[in-house]
């Protein structure tokens, strides 16, 4: 009986404790993001789908998804000062998502404890930077879970690493398979000498209004056009098919310099576009 | 609470073991070892583990494939599978490589995509088609195993498990699969054995056509190159351009040591090659053209062109490359 008292004492000290520490849902901001082709939310579809959106590239080809999986990580919300208050940057379990169209419960991604102030812009990468890209399972097991999930799959294994995006679908008037996935393989070796691509994107996006934070839970709507795969800011893309050296359209698009044309048209190239595909639509104070 | 703590310190005696280095022999005329074999020097206990653990089969899902179920040391650490076969049967994307001198090579898997052997072996244990599983899983069905806690305490001085302490123990004991004592070697060092007639006329046609590529005492100047064998249909194989991103190395692959050769077929990156011969064969009638293909083909009409008897010379001589002391030790 005692035990169970000292346990009820304990339950409660700690209650109280965390709720002297935390801050009140006023400091949650949620990101939501919209997945697009232009204006329109993307429906996802296998190939005999009538209903899956349907979108045409400046090429001049329809292409269709049947899966849509991106990874957002290193947040970091702009005060109005210009100061920068970083969320759980180095934390991918606490401060990293997986965004999974086929899951409406993934698209809202809400960041705790903000500190009361105003924001103008928000800074946050697709994908994940090199440091944190290594399948460490021990410091992250949560996220190194979902993404390994087997309904998730973002994951390289052979370069132990995570993918950034995951896209499978159709296209063409034939209903070609594509299937475009994006990751790093950098890997440092002897004497300074560092092999492989980056695929990491630092994205800055102001907002249209400041956000708000302390008096209410404000809410950021990012639009993801993913119209700008084929027909970016960086490269207006051709899919095509096979096992040739240019054949994007298949898992081998990660090979040669055809996967970094996909990543910077999403991502933006880090030397004039720090957008990508993403803008800001509205914010929700 | 406190009683039984103080009672079980007492009788806690840490027990300290000697672990020294272990005895390496480097070979003669070798490359300089890895940088990062410095930072993890194989020691007595730590080869110890390691070779358990590179026997484990528990590093697998359901506990059927090891490390060694692939890499049979009668095969030089390759196997005769033209492609890797993990849990379940699963067939893998490429041909096993031998493990042998790993200490001296500066690139790790057929498309270099490691650089430090270290970091190798979490790569089998993850993959879905080979071990499918991952290192807190591996090290939950190790953890209560009283045989690797002793070694984990001799070798690291606390009975801690963790996934670089696994890491780092396979690598030491790979470290110490070192071959150098072959027919060839034993010419060379002048032990007393000489080439029949046969071997040295294929040590002389070797190095006129060979040994560009395959190069050093490793029988590989590590160098990526594609020399336009068959292509793996699989669209997720590139060669080396899936890790660089360059056009230039597309379907390029390390070029393999012939170091007991005999041992390892089939051949190529996926077993293209069933024997010897009928690489040489491939060699001699042409091989895939492509805008990347090595330019001592693209230079040579795209092909090596050999007589039967100059082939048969050739591998007579890459026999000598076999190290029975190596597959039996």
């Amino acid at each position: 009986m005692k035990n169970y008292l000292l346990l009820a004492a304990i339950s409660i000290a700690f209650i109280s404790c965390s709720n002297d520490d935390s801050f009140p849902v006023a400091n949650n901001v949620t990101l939501e993001f919209q997945n697009t082709f232009g204006e329109n939310t993307i429906v996802l579809g296998g190939e005999s789908s009538s209903l899956a959106s349907v979108n045409t590239s400046e090429a001049g080809q329809a292409h269709r998804f049947a899966e849509l999986k991106y990874v957002i990580s290193n947040i970091r919300l702009i005060k109005k000062d210009g100061s920068e208050i970083p969320y759980n940057i180095n934390d991918l379990d606490n401060g990293a998502t997986v965004i999974d169209h086929s899951k409406p419960e993934t698209l809202n991604y809400v960041l705790s404890n903000i500190p009361s102030d105003e924001y103008k812009q928000i800074k946050f990468g697709l994908g994940i930077r090199s440091d944190l890209n290594t399948l460490d399972e021990v410091s992250f097991p949560e996220f190194y879970n979902n993404a390994g999930a087997n309904d998730t799959e973002m994951m390289w294994e052979w370069g132990t690493g995570y993918r950034f995006t995951k896209i499978e679908g159709f296209y063409d008037t034939d209903n070609k398979e594509m299937s475009i996935h994006t990751g790093s393989t950098i890997e440092d070796g002897e004497g300074g000498h560092v092999q492989g691509v980056d695929a990491y994107r630092d994205i800055t996006l102001d907002l249209s209004t400041n956000a708000i934070v302390g008096n209410s839970a404000p809410k950021i709507t990012i639009k993801a056009d993913f119209d700008k795969l084929l027909s970016g800011n960086s490269y207006t893309i051709t899919l095509s098919s096979g096992s040739g050296m240019n054949d994007n359209a298949t898992p081998n698009i990660h090979t040669a310099v055809e996967m970094e044309k996909f990543v910077d048209n999403l991502g933006g190239n880090s030397s004039n576009d720090f957008v990508g595909m993403f803008s800001v639509i509205n914010v929700e104070n | 609470m406190c009683l039984a703590t103080s009672c079980s310190k007492e009788d806690y005696e840490p027990v300290f073991y000697n672990n020294p280095e272990a005895s390496i022999n480097i070979p003669i005329g070798f490359p300089e070892v890895n940088n990062s074999y410095y930072t993890n020097i194989p020691t007595k206990y730590g080869v110890e583990l390691g070779k358990k653990l590179f026997h484990e089969k528990r590093l697998s899902a359901d506990n059927t494939i090891s490390c060694a179920s692939c890499h049979i040391q009668s095969n030089a650490f390759a196997d005769n599978n033209a492609q890797a076969i993990g849990i379940e049967g699963r067939i893998g994307l490429r041909n096993t490589p031998p493990i042998q001198n790993l200490a001296f090579m500066r690139f790790y898997n057929w498309d270099g995509s490691k650089l430090q052997l270290e970091s190798q072996p979490i790569v089998p244990i993850i993959t879905h088609e080979e071990m499918d599983s991952s290192i807190i899983e591996s090290i939950g069905k190790i953890q209560n195993d009283v045989s690797y806690l002793e070694l984990f305490q001799k070798t690291f001085g606390d009975e801690e498990i963790t996934p670089e302490r696994i890491y780092n123990s396979i690598a030491q004991y790979e470290y110490t699969l070192i071959s150098a004592n072959s027919k060839y070697d034993k010419v060379m060092r002048n032990e007393g054995e000489s080439f029949t007639e046969n071997e040295a006329q294929g040590y002389q046609l070797f190095q006129e056509k060979c040994s560009s590529c395959h190069s050093t005492e490793l029988f590989t100047d590590q160098s990526f190159r594609n020399i336009g064998f068959p292509i793996n249909p699989d669209s997720n194989e590139a060669g080396r351009a899936r890790i660089t991103g360059i056009d230039a190395d597309y379907m390029s692959f390390r070029v393999p040591s012939l170091r007991n050769v005999e041992y390892t077929a089939p051949y190529g990156s996926f077993g293209q090659f069933e024997t010897l011969i009928d690489i040489l064969d491939y060699f001699d009638e042409g091989v895939l053209d492509a805008n990347n293909l090595d330019p001592i083909f693209k230079n040579n009409g795209n092909r090596i062109p050999l007589t039967e008897q100059e082939k048969a010379f050739l591998i007579s001589f890459m026999k000598t490359l076999s190290d029975t002391d190596f597959i039996d030790q």
